[in-house]
């Protein structure tokens, strides 16, 4: 297809560019002009990071084909302040809007839509307004504050001075709200995340990743997709010089599939070539011979016996196991009053940070593999790969790029070792950048979790004994597995005395998406399970939710279940600050929400809207409220 | 009526940086010409706003403003490690070695000017880009302090290391110390549940916890903000679904994520108990702000409409069909039976 001529008027002046036809907007704007402040969050119309103005109206410039824009006028974020910023701008970096920054180019660009279309929108119009436009950060509490404040200053309701810097002059500035030193590069689409960087005679690469759960590779033929022109390198397993078996906790990855593969989307070879559509060319020519293996799906299935097994080393399938014991539980059950058993379980879920994996290497002059990419753990990918690659630590240096959002999902070493061996192959920097469906469909999950949990309890509340047993879903490689089976052990039977505990997390080894690192790494699906319970019991036992938590609590001074004594504990702090500042109504949860004080009692507050802004401390309600 | 309201609590806790293991970080700091500073540590920003967290720390410290505080750079060949950003680890791990390599710089910088002015080092006072002496009107810009200090052939450089003093866990009773730190929360969570639906809607949080000390508040709040969204995605809708291991939620068109028309507002309260072991007194927010939301959420729903989700989400399925059950029981068992 011949390259078409495309005229536009990009940020107030004309550009005339050769562009490839099936370009969208979005590609005629980052690839072609360089404007990389335009993010691609999911590449189809869901995330609104691309948002930008043609001809004044808000797009998704990853749904416009690029032919539509021959003569349109776009402004993207780059336009925006570009002497001074504008009022939204400012709102944003005063009310600390932006977070990882990814979302952010294309939130100032609706929120300027909407304060242009509605100049007084109000709060929930405000929240209505960018429902298009996904942030994975903020809670979207702070962006709305700021919304609300450019608003304010534009409607000359409040003076331009709201925006300026607090200022001190007594030499303190901890424990105050600085301004953050990176949302002037974010609010204006500056900052270069991994997928935005460039470097002379950079190649594209691509990913051929299985379609099976597990199977084993018979054979792998790269000769086809060797010989077309364009394609720089393929690798595969046989290429990797050093130790190819890696893992945060455990070693039991190869960089690519080595033998078999475990999950759909397992890499299998990869390519470098001088453009995208090369690269996913080649991928098409790359025979790869499977023989499909039976496969396990779930962790129940895989603790039975005879179950398929995932990883050799582990023939019961079981990654990790962490008991905590504490005192005796079958005598702690025999002291108590009442004893209550039920089952928890959890969901996986995907970090969805909005900047999918990017990465960019290349072998310096001095033969020291260099890696940009966003990631988390730059010590320990350091040290896998200088062992994959058999080379000394100081011949491989990884940089951390800015991180369009981790929560975890960044930590674990999923690219970063297919762009190394790429870059040693070919001598040339080698950009990767993952789709939104690549990047769901292989980077690591929150694990899903079983915990069934046994609470012994007096008629007064005290626990005297707890049995909880955890059992996770950990996918197809240990990846975080371990520490977050550890982290769950050592936190699951909560913040409370609990004499008698015989607790165990079991990680265990499927053919699913592996479960990884995620913000919490096993504290929130161990303590749904306890904290629920609570409820449970209390109800039971017609305690205050609170109440049953503060006769159990940890003090300073407790030993924790394992057995370390606390030095300082705040947990009888917090319980308080929460109930005052929810002005909580005292009673068993026995779902009297119907009957609560708190919500609509007499004398109370009005009842809540959604997102509405209460201040509990109103002096006439808060006399009232219990 | 339709609708019901309701309300539901859960606490929670979290260790501090890396679990049952040695965690450890470091950092270079120098008090640079003009007055300016920089501070070289293996660390970079995923968010939650470490970067302007370590220039008001070095700031402080210092004597500088935040805005003269250079932070680089995230880069094994160049910077001392810092290890990695998670575990909720950044502000208690780096922020704690920043102050201590602050600290190490000032002194470099304080002795040679207490030197200079024939005074003791401990009657120096560093302010806002000022450097002076306690009780009298002698002083200079930090600028002219370096340059000084240059003259003497002094460039105030500091370093420092911190370090956790924990251990792993016993491989058959778990007995250990994983975390020298640890934190405390606690949220209430207001909703209403459609009964005809079977949908949830957040009205309000109120989230507090411990975070030791809050070196940047605003960041605070938005780092609970950000955890209680995630956590209501978690609650109420987000589910990675795969069929015989392929997924059948592969973008954000089958995989639902919170919007900002999901959000209720969220109450942040910052409890400041000072960590008795490092020194600034922070601990970290991060993670454990998303820990007591579900349960709250889950206790919330039972408040308002009596039935108990074990198994997350609470779709509007699950709860049309729990609701269901229910109705059967007290048909077939009325209330008193
Ligand atoms: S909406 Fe265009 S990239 Fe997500
Ligand atoms: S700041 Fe919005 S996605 Fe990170």
């Amino acid at each position: 297809m011949p390259d078409l001529q495309i005229t536009a008027t990009v940020n107030g002046r004309e550009v005339t560019r050769a562009v490839k036809p099936w370009h969208r907007l979005l590609d005629f704007l980052r690839e072609d002009l360089g404007l990389t402040g335009t993010k691609e969050g999911c590449g189809a119309g869901e995330c609104g990071t691309c948002s930008v103005f043609v001809d004044g109206v808000l797009i998704k410039s990853c749904l416009m084909p690029v032919a539509k824009a021959q003569g349109t006028r776009i402004d993207t974020v780059e336009a925006l302040g570009r002497r001074q910023f504008t009022a939204v701008q400012k709102a944003f970096k005063k009310a600390g809007a932006s977070q990882c920054g990814f979302c952010i180019p294309g939130m100032v660009m609706a929120a300027t839509a909407a304060l242009r279309d509605s100049p007084r929108a109000d709060r929930e119009e405000i929240r209505e307004r960018l429902g298009g436009n996904i942030c994975r950060c903020t809670g979207y509490q702070k962006i709305v504050d700021a919304i609300e404040l450019a608003r304010d200053v534009l409607l000359g309701l409040k003076p331009e001075s709201v925006f300026d810097e607090e200022t001190t002059a007594d030499g303190h500035y901890t424990g105050r709200n600085v301004g953050r030193i990176d949302a002037p590069s974010k609010v204006t689409g500056a900052l270069k995340y991994a997928g935005d960087m460039v470097m002379p005679g950079m190649l594209h690469a691509q990913v051929l990743r299985s379609p099976h759960a597990h199977a084993r590779i018979l054979s792998i033929d790269t000769s086809a997709a060797k010989a077309m022109p364009g394609v720089e390198a393929v690798v595969t397993c046989d290429d990797v010089p050093g130790v190819d078996n890696y893992g945060v906790f455990v070693s039991d990855q190869p960089v690519l599939a080595r033998g078999k593969v475990r999950f759909v989307g397992d890499a299998v070879a990869a390519v470098a070539a001088v453009d995208l559509v090369t690269a996913r060319r080649a991928l098409a020519a790359i025979r790869v011979d499977y023989e499909p293996l039976p496969a396990v799906f779930s962790a129940e299935e895989a603790r039975r016996p005879g179950a398929p097994v995932v990883h050799d080393y582990a023939p019961n399938n079981v990654t990790k196991h962490i008991p905590v014991r504490v005192g005796d539980v079958e005598k702690g059950f025999a002291e108590s009053d009442l004893i209550v058993e039920r089952v928890y379980e959890t969901q996986p879920v995907e970090h969805a940070y909005l900047e999918p994996e990017a990465g960019l290497a290349y072998v310096d002059p001095d033969d020291v593999v260099t890696i940009w990419s966003p990631s988390q753990n730059i010590t320990h990918h350091r040290h896998m790969l200088a062992r994959i690659l058999a080379r000394p630590i100081n011949k491989v240096r990884m940089i951390m790029s800015p991180v369009g959002g981790g929560f975890g999902g960044k930590e674990d070493m999923i690219y970063q070792g297919i762009l190394a061996l790429l870059a040693i192959e070919t001598k040339q920097p080698v950009r990767l950048v993952f789709t939104r469906e690549e990047s769901m469909a292989v980077s690591a999950k929150r694990h899903p979790s079983r915990t069934r949990l046994k609470m012994g309890v007096t008629r007064d509340g005290l626990i005297r004994a707890v049995e909880y047993e955890m059992v996770c879903d950990g996918g197809a490689y240990g990846l975080s597995t371990e520490g977050v089976m550890r982290k769950a052990a050592i936190l699951g039977a909560g913040p409370y005395r609990v004499p008698n505990l015989k607790l165990d997390t079991w990680g265990i080894y499927t053919n699913n998406t592996p479960s990884g690192a995620f913000r919490s790494f096993g504290g929130l699906q161990a303590q749904f399970a306890t904290e629920s319970h609570l409820d449970v019991v209390a109800e039971m036992l017609g305690l205050d939710p609170f109440e049953i938590r503060r006769i159990n609590a940890m003090r300073v001074g407790t030993a924790t279940h394992t057995k370390q004594e606390l030095k300082s504990a705040s947990l009888l702090e917090v319980l308080e600050a929460a109930a005052k500042a929810s002005g909580w109504d005292t009673g068993a949860p026995t779902s009297r929400g119907a009957v609560r004080g708190d919500l609509f009692g007499p004398g109370n507050r009005v009842p809540l809207a959604p997102g509405s802004r209460v201040d509990l401390r109103m002096p006439a309600e808060a006399g009232e409220v219990k | 009526m339709a609708r019901k309201r309701g309300r539901g609590m859960a606490a929670g806790w979290y260790g501090i940086a890396r679990t049952a293991a040695v965690d450890r970080a470091g950092a270079w700091v120098e008090i640079d010409d003009g007055g300016t500073v920089k501070v070289v540590t293996g660390v970079t920003e995923i968010g939650e706003g470490i970067l302007t967290v370590l220039a008001q720390i070095a700031a402080e410290e210092i004597g500088v403003r935040p805005q003269d505080v250079t932070l680089g750079d995230n880069d094994t060949a160049r910077a001392p490690e810092a290890a990695h950003a998670g575990a909720t680890r950044q502000t208690y791990m780096v922020g704690n070695t920043v102050a201590l390599a602050a600290r190490d710089a000032r002194d470099r910088l304080v002795e040679a000017i207490a030197e200079q002015w024939q005074v003791a080092p401990e009657r120096i006072v560093t302010a806002d880009g000022m450097v002076s002496v306690e009780g009298e009107s002698r002083s200079m810009t930090m600028g002219e302090a370096v340059h000084l200090c240059k003259t003497h052939g002094v460039v105030p450089l500091g370093a420092a290391s911190f370090g956790t003093d924990t251990t792993g866990l016993d491989p058959i009773d778990g007995s250990g110390r994983p975390w020298q730190a640890y934190v405390f929360g606690c949220q209430v969570a207001e909703v209403e549940v459609d009964t005809v639906t079977g949908e949830v809607r957040v009205l309000g949080i109120w989230a507090a916890h411990d975070v030791g000390r809050a070196i940047n508040p605003q960041g605070v709040e938005g780092q609970i903000e950000g955890a209680v969204a995630q956590a209501l995605g978690q609650a109420l809708m987000e589910d990675y679904v795969q069929v015989e291991g392929r997924t059948t939620t592969p973008g954000f068109a089958r995989y639902i994520l919170p919007t900002s028309v999901d959000m209720p507002m969220v109450n942040v309260e910052i409890v400041e108990v000072p960590d008795p072991i490092g020194p600034l007194g922070v601990k970290g927010i991060g993670e454990p702000a998303m820990v007591a939301t579900v349960p709250a959420v889950m206790n919330a729903i039972y408040d308002a409409v009596g039935v108990r989700i074990t198994s997350l989400p609470a779709s509007p399925e699950k709860i049309l069909a729990l609701l269901g059950a229910k109705d059967e029981t007290s048909r077939v068992a009325p209330v008193g039976v």
